[in-house]
């Protein structure tokens, strides 16, 4: 019978076994920028982008630092919003400027 | 040490063998542990690794964008103002952007028009070379066909359109099919779907609808001397500020947006402030109460007797400490690195599957990104001091004055 | 050979409730020997176990073990010369439910850190000797009394102490398992142990087996005047 501190051991060296190799993974695929992200950055300078497209639900959420003054994000910052996208995004640098005495 | 180390093993061997007497509670707990690790170390990976990818391709964005402000509101920039802001020294160049946004009422879909800059293509042939981003739907070319980005506004003609990745398929079209667009004034417009961006360029297109300067104003009514925005480049980049300073004072009514706040705004998104992420955090903090509050609300008759037990038969108060830190720290180490070998997965290899129906929301048009794996060493490290530590303490905590009950209590509490 | 100086215990100092188990006592026990300490409930009978065995500190007093002064040492001495000297067979067996026979026969050894076959082997090895190896691998409550008896027996022997501690050891036993521990303390005896029992079974006391009879009365020994 294998004692029961002897497997707990190995599998925890198994995880952290993985977890190295999962680290080696993002250590490598990190190092040199992929073509992927030259192509992204190729096309934000061409196109003379300002934002990701992370939410397309509201223009404030698509273009987000291009957001004007007078978007939802002057409630305070940590109110849920209308659009669940809005919830996940802090202010633009520029708005939360004008907001910072509500914190 | 060696015999260090095989007492600690005894150690591990009776304090897993007391765990598995309540297998059902203690895997319970495991998985639960677990769980809470992987909500957060994937919200950790999440959103350091696209803070990361943003800072890296918004880098390359216009150093300046003016906008001018009509009542609170973005409002067409008269061409005047490029004129007079390329006045300005220091000024290298002032360019009028064309976008805006089209809702398709058909998918529900909101849509992103934009006319590429005229001098790009060219610009972009004499500085360095590009792989394709153009592609055929969905499918890239091979890394063989080093073309150039054909994304300037002569290549794609009059008529035709080059649409994201994300419209693509949200319609399912292709390269040669015809979009029917509604104009501003009522009218059909058929335009042609000349080439699609490629799936790897999602994280910034997969809405973009590009189309000639001629098409997009005749789709808006946008008259001639007008543009959305102007993107300003300078000589110095360190004059940013006191340029733009100059323009508000020019135009009062017009609004710079310097590229570093554009990189300060996506540094600072998803920030623990925001509301969904207090509302995660908060879950994830009460459910360590919870924990904390069963381990802490002190030991049961029945441990209380099983230490007695053990300082009877002569371990020390010190090997009933070692016995505790390792029955919070198999259950916490287990847990820990399951949960971040998990949300890593979930991450980089699923495409945070898990969080896809919060960050979609209500939009139709869902962008497929695949992150590069950027993992913080220092939030790695901050997740295992908030999730290990605590609760390996909160184990030993209540067992330290348990611990330092004489040993002949054992004997006592049956005896005479 | 167990010296005992004077030995006075009292519990609860200083309060209400304070009372007085021990009262001066002095007795020696010599090694190689059954010495049975008899008397009623709460003559104090426990408490002398207790401070022989280095489970607890007398108030006043001093014991001597093979001659070495052990009440003033620190802790962590004593409880290395506990658990290298003595082997405890408690009362309720005091066994440790939800694991098997041989993890609780091996459980005085952990913190000694000795190596895991050997340790295993002389654990099988001692429970064969109590016709126990069938039962190694089933947990403590599968136990008949006698069993769970006889595992308690085991433990006390893992760390090969000279002296065996039994605390009531026939109180939860029938009149056949009682003889059959009074074997298993013959065959102490025969391999050189000193054996120290308390007891107001007159099975235990009157057993040939037993050198020496200690009679407790109100924390003295019975015939000395209070």
């Amino acid at each position: 019978m294998t004692r029961k501190s002897s497997v707990f051991l190995s599998a925890i060296a198994a995880q952290s076994a993985i977890l190295g190799l999962l680290l080696l993974h993002a250590a490598i695929s990190t190092r040199t920028h992929p073509p992927e992200l030259t192509e992204k950055r190729a096309l934000v300078k061409a196109l003379h982008l300002t934002d990701l497209c992370l939410f397309t639900e509201a223009r404030y959420t698509r273009h987000l630092s291009q957001a004007d003054l007078s978007t939802p994000f002057q409630d305070h910052p940590i109110s849920l919003e209308h659009f669940p996208s809005g919830s996940f995004l802090g202010a633009p640098e520029n708005i939360r400027k004008i907001n910072e005495e509500l914190d | 040490m060696k015999s260090w180390i095989e007492k600690q093993k005894y150690i591990i061997d009776f304090t897993l063998s007391s765990l598995l007497r309540r297998k059902v509670k203690n895997i319970g707990l495991l998985i639960l542990y677990a769980l809470i690790v992987f909500i957060l170390a994937s919200v950790m990976f999440f959103t350091h690794a696209i803070k990361k990818e943003a800072s890296l391709v918004l880098r390359e964005s216009p150093e300046m964008i003016v906008q001018k402000v009509v009542a609170g509101r973005h409002d067409l920039m008269p061409l005047r103002y490029r004129d007079e802001i390329l006045k300005i020294r220091g000024v290298q160049a002032v360019e009028g952007r064309l976008w805006g946004y089209y809702f398709d009422p058909v998918f529900g879909a909101n849509y992103t028009l934009l006319v590429p800059p005229a001098t790009t293509a060219t610009e972009q042939a004499e500085t360095e070379p590009m792989r394709t981003v153009v592609t055929e739907n969905e499918h890239r070319h091979g890394p063989e066909e080093q073309a150039m980005p054909l994304v300037g506004a002569e290549t794609i003609g009059a008529g035709n359109i080059v649409i994201g990745n994300g419209i693509a398929r949200v319609r399912n079209a292709g390269k040669g099919e015809f979009i029917l667009f509604r104009t501003h004034a009522g009218e059909g417009m058929p335009l042609r779907i000349k080439d699609t961006l490629s799936s790897a360029s999602e994280l910034v297109s997969s809405d973009l609808i590009l189309m000639t300067e001629p098409d997009f104003r005749r789709f808006f009514g946008i008259p001639e001397n007008y543009v959305t925005d102007l993107a300003v480049s300078v000589r110095n980049p360190e004059e940013l500020s006191t340029i733009a300073a100059k323009i508000t004072r020019l135009f009062p009514d017009s609004r710079p947006i310097i590229r570093d706040e554009i990189l300060r705004t996506y540094d600072s998104i998803f920030n623990w402030r925001g509301g969904m992420m207090i509302v995660i955090l908060s879950a994830a903090v009460l459910a360590f109460v919870i924990f904390a509050w069963d381990k802490a609300s002190g030991l049961s008759a029945g441990e209380r007797r099983e230490i007695g037990i053990l300082k009877a038969i002569g371990w020390e108060t010190s090997d009933i400490i070692r016995m505790k830190f390792w029955e919070g720290a198999v259950i916490s180490l287990t847990a820990f690195l399951a949960g971040v070998i998990l949300a890593y997965i979930h991450v980089f290899f699923t495409h945070s599957l898990v969080f896809e129906p919060a960050l979609k929301g209500w939009s139709t048009l869902y962008p497929q990104f695949k992150l590069m794996p950027f993992v913080s060493a220092e939030q790695l490290t901050t997740l295992f001091f908030l999730t290990v530590v605590p609760y390996t303490v909160s184990t030993i905590v209540p067992a330290w004055r348990a611990a330092t009950i004489d040993p002949d209590a054992a004997m006592r509490h049956t005896g005479e | 050979m167990i010296e005992l100086f004077d030995v006075r215990k009292v519990f609860n100092t200083g309060k209400p409730s304070e009372y007085s188990a021990l009262n001066g006592i002095s007795l020696n026990i010599s090694s190689n020997k059954v010495t049975v300490l008899t008397g009623p409930s709460g003559s104090g009978k426990t408490t002398l176990l207790s401070i022989i065995g280095c489970m607890s500190r007398p108030t006043a007093g001093r014991v001597k073990l093979s001659g070495r002064e052990i009440t003033s040492l620190p802790e962590r001495f004593l409880t290395d010369i506990r658990r290298k000297t003595f082997g405890f067979i408690f009362q309720q067996h005091n066994l440790i439910k939800g694991i098997t026979a041989l993890e609780n026969v091996m459980l005085p050894a952990y913190p000694l850190g000795e190596r895991h076959g050997p340790l295993k082997e002389r654990a099988m090895h001692l429970l064969d000797r109590l016709d126990l190896s069938r039962k190694a691998h089933s947990r403590i409550e599968w136990l008949s009394g006698g069993e769970a008896q006889r595992v308690g027996i085991v433990r006390a022997l893992i760390n090969d102490p000279s002296v065996i501690i039994a605390d009531e050891p026939t109180s939860n036993l029938d009149t056949k398992l009682s003889y059959r521990f009074l074997e298993i303390v013959e065959t102490f005896k025969k391999d050189g142990k000193t054996v120290l029992i308390t007891s107001h079974d007159p099975l235990v006391y009157q057993a040939s087996v037993v050198d020496e009879v200690v009679r407790l009365r109100d924390g003295r020994l019975e015939g000395e005047a209070p």
